[in-house]
């Protein structure tokens, strides 16, 4: 079954000062399946946040229409509301509680009195075990972006939406983040991603959407993405010493390419071989 | 339902009891003052018209005064407080209607008013035992909760609803000092409208926390400037007219981060 579905998704803007509309998004249209990450990639401004946005109920569509599970978002908010879990892009600052507080409290919204085992349990997967009576202003920015992840997990969602998590996250962070993910989606959780680090969309997602002013331009494997947009880059040398660079679609096979430019193997002295990248397929598409 | 529902009502109580040296102490040291300045030093200088000893008239006008002054900071501080720190978006998002954060904000909202009216009243009474060697008995004691109740929940709400609609820091202090102390103080807290200018005292008429203070006031001492059913009907219709500003507010104001 289909987690989440957005057809003809439309949203304008109307300012109330001018007549100028904005149009962030222009009929967007997609699926999310059971347990698959599904990765929303776009340059700043595309229309990814007032997506996830859309979904959480935060904003109504103009057009169109959202359902999860089987519910649409508009007419059973509280429903989808109860069954998705969200990490906004904006780190959230309490000033009142600590971490134990506010994960207590989260649970309570939504309707669950004594969480302390699953509190527990994310608590030492985010390794924020040693810091659970700290205020947030006493967390560094990752721990902060880890505390956002755990509640958004407290009432244990089948949908979860990730606004950009590792957006200004050091690197040994992005892994172990991107590691915690991959666990969620083995227990079942379905996850949409937003993020403009392509190097994260390559390694967890199933499916990518490249969204671009409003319009998804291409939905698809990460991987077909690439072959389809990117390009293979060969560096060769022969065994007369000649040396050649030569640069392709990244679909074509090697042996294709060789063919093409009348080498064959058993010349080939030295060869190196850049695959595409997603970096690259996506800049294409977004400057098309 | 319910679980939603009371633990916002817990978080909105833990809020303001995590700085209660800001949120109950120190509005209760300034009714002290009041009580021991305008109360004692000032008050055996006033002359009441049937005789009453002045003290007698103000402690029902500052138990309401710190009422609705913290019903009104402990719903408008907290979502300004959230609106800086952003997590006003966890509200948002989680599955809570509207209905249950405005009765839910209300309730903690009354819970603190009725804190530091409560002190407010024992510590009047303690002056009073002083002054007079004997208790102010309250006299309509179900109408005293009423009038708590009532002027808890209208100020919380009035906080739910500026604090939503104001889109800067400026604007919620300007209601709070422009409109608020105003209405308070006109309202009878420290005075009877009979030593007011004719002018005034048909302009009071039209203050709704005239209505307020005045019943609050005749459930206490069996007397006030106000006809009850009239300072009930007011009343009501106060707390029907702020409940549907909250809830406007909160579907129309904004959440966005200062």
């Amino acid at each position: 079954m289909d987690v989440l579905i957005i057809k003809d998704l439309k949203k304008t803007y109307q300012s109330k000062d001018s007549l100028v509309k904005t149009e962030a998004l222009k009929g967007v249209s997609l699926e999310i399946r059971a347990g698959e990450i599904f990765g929303l990639l776009g340059p700043n401004g595309a229309g990814k946040t007032t997506l996830i946005n859309t979904i959480t109920t935060l904003e109504k569509p103009t057009e169109g229409e959202v359902m999860v599970f089987g519910k649409s978002v508009v007419h059973d908010p509280m429903f989808t509301k109860k069954k998705i879990g969200v990490v906004h892009q904006e780190v959230i600052n309490t000033g009142f509680f600590s971490i134990e507080e506010i994960l207590k409290f989260q649970s309570g919204y939504y309707g669950i009195k004594n969480n302390l085992e699953r509190i527990n349990y994310l608590l030492e997967k985010l390794s924020l075990t040693p810091h659970r009576q700290k205020k947030v202003k006493q967390l560094s920015g990752g721990m902060k972006r880890r505390l956002m992840i755990a509640k958004a997990l407290v009432h244990s969602p089948k949908l979860l939406l990730l606004d950009e998590p590792t957006a200004g996250v050091d690197v040994e962070l992005r892994e172990s983040l991107w590691k915690f993910v991959l666990e969620l989606k083995a227990s079942g959780v379905s996850i949409l991603l937003t993020t403009h680090y392509l190097e994260e969309a390559e390694k967890l997602c199933d499916r990518v959407s490249i969204i671009n002013k409003g319009n998804l331009i291409y939905t698809g494997k990460p991987r077909e993405v690439i072959e389809k947009y990117s390009t293979k880059k060969i560096y060769l040398k022969t065994s007369s010493g000649q040396t050649h660079t030569l640069v392709d679609s990244a679909a074509k096979s090697i042996q294709d390419i060789l063919k093409e430019h009348h080498i064959s193997f058993s010349d080939i002295v030295d060869i190196q071989i850049e695959e595409g990248r997603l970096e690259e397929a996506f800049t294409k598409m977004v400057n098309l | 339902m319910i679980i939603p529902f009371m633990t916002l009502v817990e978080k909105e109580i833990s809020r303001f009891m995590k700085v209660i040296v800001q949120t109950v102490f120190s509005p209760i040291l300034s009714s002290f003052l009041y009580l021991l300045i305008f109360g004692v030093s000032l008050g055996s200088s006033i002359q009441m018209k049937n005789g009453e000893v002045y003290l007698a008239f103000l402690i029902p006008g500052l138990v309401v005064m710190g009422l609705i002054n913290n019903a009104f900071q402990n719903t408008s501080s907290s979502i300004i407080t959230s609106k800086f720190s952003g997590d006003i978006e966890d509200i948002r998002v989680a599955p809570i209607n509207h209905n249950q954060i405005v009765w839910a904000m209300g309730i903690a909202g009354v819970f603190r008013g009725a804190l530091v009216g409560f002190i407010t009243g024992i510590v009047g009474e303690i002056f009073f035992y002083f002054q007079n060697g004997t208790l102010l008995a309250v006299e309509h004691p179900l109408m005293m909760l009423f009038f708590t109740l009532a002027g808890g929940f209208i100020f919380s709400f009035c906080g739910i609803f500026v604090a939503f609609i104001a889109k800067t820091f400026d604007q919620l202090s300007a209601f709070a000092s422009f409109i608020l102390l105003p209405l308070t103080y006109l309202g009878g807290v420290f005075i009877s409208i009979d030593n007011l200018s004719p002018f005034f005292q048909k302009l009071s008429h039209a203050n709704p926390l005239f209505y307020l203070i005045n019943g609050f006031r005749y459930s206490i001492l069996g007397h006030s400037d106000v006809q009850v059913p009239l300072a009930l009907g007011m009343t009501l219709i106060s707390l029907v007219v702020t409940f549907s500003m909250a809830r406007f507010a909160l579907k129309n104001g904004s959440y966005s981060r200062w």
